[in-house]
């Protein structure tokens, strides 16, 4: 492996390697990973099976009885350097508009956010609302878009005894990260609210919306608005 | 050539496949069998490509009946099979003609049976793979008095000498019973345990029953213990991932894992012993054994071997009784 190569190659049992983006910079670590977990994808490796790029590490995942780490780490040397670390990841990035019902049943942390950042609720939905989000990674469960935390004076625990049910919808707070739940699950995360719109169809291609790449942004509803919007489909907004 | 199995008793009896591989890069499970050799033997044992849709029965019994003659084989946990009341081995190819019940009863041993039937079964896909996922609700499990559509359109080797033990597959079947060994590499964040990381190698850990295709939990007397209490920032855990959530268990991640997250990996379980994860039952003792990733890469390639090395005699058997088409060549699907 060359000295200079601004990426961290780990082992992850014999059938997987992490590579780290260490160029210095959050944007370039990122479009490193997902730029090198394209190129495994398209490139068909032998023995390549899956990469998972999420916000700074791409995992790739290999068949160890057709290849091996020595082949797989040479490749990523011979990869990265190759990369175009200031191209965005896509040419035609999509927006989505998000509502949101904040607090309340569907949002059962908001309160407990607002006592960890002594912030009150309402600093609390102004401050998640206030960024526009980039699309990091789609992640568990079900194709969540995995974002940037909104700024909050402190990162965001896990609960320390995860739920066993978050409903679909969830809007969600973690560390440094936000999301939305696509999917019920078992979860940590702060919930601070719900969208009524759906975000994961089994019948679409893809499954859901949005890719890495994208951009978002969360409004507050009111009841009667998400009463309005229920059960209709997070789109992307129109290009203009 | 169309047909279908009229299903009599099913219940954890699911459709699946080795898995999922285009999901991952969406934010979905690999999933699939959690036994993949004993998948994979079954569909060799009837011809079929590996990565063929087959039945995945969990603890309980399974009985069918096929309107047109087919070849099957179980493979994987320990039942009785018996064709209209005949006994007839595991890991073997067995003829049953139309009409014929067909009974998986009484697992003995392991958590999941394998049966695969020449040609495969007609089962939905999403990515490219029919694996469950209980997640995002897709999959389908069986149920009485449904029926699932034969994908075959070639007929079946029929003879009656399989199912005798006439020809020696020389497959190995996994060993079920007692103590499980499961060996386990470094994982990436080993250091983040301190010195407590080699608790997993010196006493034995018991299968809670609260265990599952997502992950298992194993508790035992003294478990290592998290000393780094930073919040990390998601990224990709591998299938096998030995984690210490809050608690006293050990988790460990299986093909049904969420594809992100954000605790520390200690270990990783080598995918030879995933098989033997995806058999060993509630209460269950098992022994991991600490092994470098050079053995673990030798024990797969062993793996692929006994695999490749069945393939060629299943391929002989056939051809020896007149049947070369219906088999689908070396496929590892």
């Amino acid at each position: 492996m060359s000295p200079t190569l601004p990426a961290e190659i780990s082992t992850a049992g014999e059938s997987a390697v992490r590579v780290t983006g260490r160029t210095g910079d959050r944007e370039r670590d990122w479009r490193l990973v997902h730029q090198l977990a394209r190129r495994f994808t398209r490139a068909e490796v032998p023995g390549f099976t899956v990469a998972i790029p999420t916000y700074e590490s791409v995992l790739l995942e290999f068949d160890a009885a057709l290849t091996g780490h020595e082949e797989i780490i040479a490749l990523i040397a011979e990869t990265v350097p190759a990369l175009d670390l200031d191209a965005p990841l896509h040419e035609d990035p999509r927006h989505f508009r998000v509502p949101v019902l904040y607090g309340g049943e569907g949002g059962p942390d908001l309160e407990r956010v607002a006592e960890i950042t002594g912030l009150s609720a309402e600093e609390v939905i102004a401050a998640h609302c206030a960024p526009t989000y980039t699309v990091r990674c789609l992640g568990a469960p079900g194709g969540s878009p995995m974002l940037d935390g909104p700024a909050l004076p402190v990162a965001i625990p896990r609960l320390a005894s995860p739920r066993t049910h978050v409903p679909q919808g969830a809007v969600s707070l973690a560390g440094r990260q936000a999301t939305i739940t696509p999917a019920a699950a078992p979860g940590g995360w702060c919930v601070i609210g719900r969208t009524p719109l759906t975000v994961l169809d089994l019948d679409a291609e893809p499954l859901v919306p949005y890719r890495p790449g994208d951009t978002l942004r969360f409004e507050p509803a009111s009841a009667r608005e998400v009463e309005r919007l229920a059960g209709g489909r997070l789109t992307p907004e129109e290009a203009r | 050539m169309t047909g279908r199995l009229t299903i009599h008793e099913a219940s954890l009896a699911m459709v699946t496949d080795l898995g999922r591989t285009r999901g991952p890069q969406f934010g979905l499970p690999l999933n699939g069998a959690l036994d993949q050799y004993s998948a994979r033997a079954a569909n060799i044992l009837v011809g079929n490509a590996e990565g063929d849709p087959l039945i995945e029965l969990t603890l309980f019994d399974l009985a069918f009946t096929p309107d047109r003659d087919v070849l099957i084989a179980a493979t994987g946990a320990e039942m009785t099979l018996e064709v209209d009341g005949a006994p007839l081995p595991q890991w073997e190819p067995v003829p049953v003609r139309a009409g014929q019940r067909v009974e998986l009863r009484g697992m003995s041993a392991g958590m999941r049976c394998y049966v695969a039937v020449h040609g495969s079964v007609e089962v939905p896909h999403l990515l490219g793979s029919c694996a469950p996922d209980t997640v995002v609700g897709f999959g389908h499990a069986l149920s009485a008095d449904e029926h699932l559509e034969l994908a075959g359109t070639t007929p079946s080797p029929m003879s009656p000498y399989l199912g005798i033990s006439l020809f020696n597959l020389g497959i190995c079947p996994p060993c079920l019973d007692g103590t499980a060994v499961v060996d386990v590499v470094d994982g990436p964040e080993i250091e983040e345990f301190g010195g407590t990381a080699h608790r997993l190698f010196r006493r034995p850990f018991e299968v809670s029953p609260r265990s599952n295709h997502i992950g298992l939990r194993l508790g035992g007397p003294e478990v290592p213990v998290r000393t780094s209490t930073e919040e990390k920032i998601s990224r990709g855990v591998p299938v096998g991932a030995v984690e210490v959530p809050p608690g006293d268990e050990l988790l460990i991640l299986h093909r049904g894992r969420g594809v992100t997250a954000g605790y520390p990996v200690l270990g990783v379980v080598t995918s030879t012993s995933l098989d033997t994860l995806g058999q060993v039952r509630p209460g269950q003792s098992v022994v991991f054994r600490h092994v470098d990733a050079t053995q673990a890469r030798s024990d797969v390639r062993a793996w692929r071997k006994a695999l490749d090395a069945l393939r060629n005699r299943v391929t002989t058997a056939f051809s020896s009784l007149g049947f070369d088409d219906g088999v689908t060549p070396n496929q590892r699907g």
